[in-house]
């Protein structure tokens, strides 16, 4: 079996996806991208949480790397098309995860993400978000709708900690782009320093 | 004026939104708080103010308190009216009952 690095957001989709590839036997390492300020303190605790539930169900450490993401927003923010923050924001997450992996020796980056849900989850912006990174994305609930998923969720208990009380992220612009191409994408990145801003993020990520 | 607070969406946090809508010169209330010595984040379409409840403020006038309490999300509203000299709010007679 192999190693994987996880996105968690806090939210219902990412433990249950999560769950499949602990079931599977893959070695897991959860990365949670801190949105603060731009959210409350929830979602960090509901990752917490949600992981200390699976950890006993599969009983694997999964250890958990915490990355400050909110300095990347700030400016994702003053520097580019608000319009791209979505993609913007994705990319930034994927490749931090890509650096975590390659410290870890993780084979594979993993997510909960399922087509169509939210405006990064369009086929071009997923394409534009992950063509970020070299190592492979899986996704294990790409075909599942929002009702299957929850119902996973509530089957394996952790539907309660994603549904608590939580501010959304602020960050999302009032009208994502719900299609976008690499060449656009390239060229708002280009005002920013992307290499720059990721060594500091992976930097200053903490171990939980 | 600004209509009484209302629990966002996801239940995090107290939104309040002005009708008719009341645009905020973000550059202008962020020179007003630092002024005043408050903490702000300037994300350039909007402003993370740091007062007893972390506020976002957006260019549009919408305000977001990140607190359950809905008093604390009050005295916060409050407080940051008077630095940046927003409309009043409504008063609870003039609100609409709860839905349900």
């Amino acid at each position: 079996m192999a190693r994987g690095v996880m996105l968690m957001s806090g939210g219902i989709d990412s433990p249950v996806a999560l769950h499949y590839l602990l079931r599977q036997g893959h070695a897991m390492v959860a990365v949670h991208m801190d949105n603060r300020p731009f959210t409350d303190d929830s979602p960090l605790s509901k990752v917490v949480d949600h992981l200390a539930m699976l950890r006993e169900r599969y009983h694997q450490p999964i250890p958990l790397y915490m990355l400050p993401h909110g300095p990347t927003q700030i400016t994702l923010m003053r520097s580019t098309d608000r319009h791209f923050g979505c993609v913007l924001c994705r990319r930034f997450m994927w490749r931090s995860a890509e650096r975590i992996a390659v410290r870890e020796g993780a084979q594979f980056l993993a997510t909960g993400e399922a087509l169509g849900q939210v405006a990064s989850q369009t086929l071009s912006n997923m394409r534009s978000a992950t063509a970020s990174v070299q190592l492979p994305i899986v996704r294990p609930l790409i075909g599942f709708d929002k009702q299957e998923i929850e119902q996973v969720a509530k089957s394996i208990g952790t539907y309660q900690i994603s549904t608590r009380p939580g501010v959304c992220c602020q960050a999302v612009p009032d009208k994502p782009a719900t299609r976008s191409n690499l060449v656009q994408i390239l060229k708002e990145e280009e005002r920013i320093d992307v290499d720059a801003m990721i060594d500091d993020c992976v930097r200053k990520s903490v171990i939980l | 004026m600004y209509r009484r607070l209302r629990l966002c969406s996801n239940r995090g946090g107290y939104e309040a939104i002005a009708e008719p809508a009341h645009p905020i010169d973000l550059e202008r209330a962020k020179a007003r708080l630092a002024a005043e010595r408050i903490p702000v984040v300037d994300a350039r379409v909007m402003l993370i103010v740091r007062l007893d409840a972390e506020v976002t403020v957006s260019r549009g006038g919408r305000l977001l308190f990140k607190t359950q309490d809905p008093q604390l999300a009050e005295r916060t509203f409050q407080r940051l009216r008077s630095v940046l000299e927003l409309p009043a709010m409504e008063s609870p007679s003039s609100s609409e009952p709860a839905g349900g």
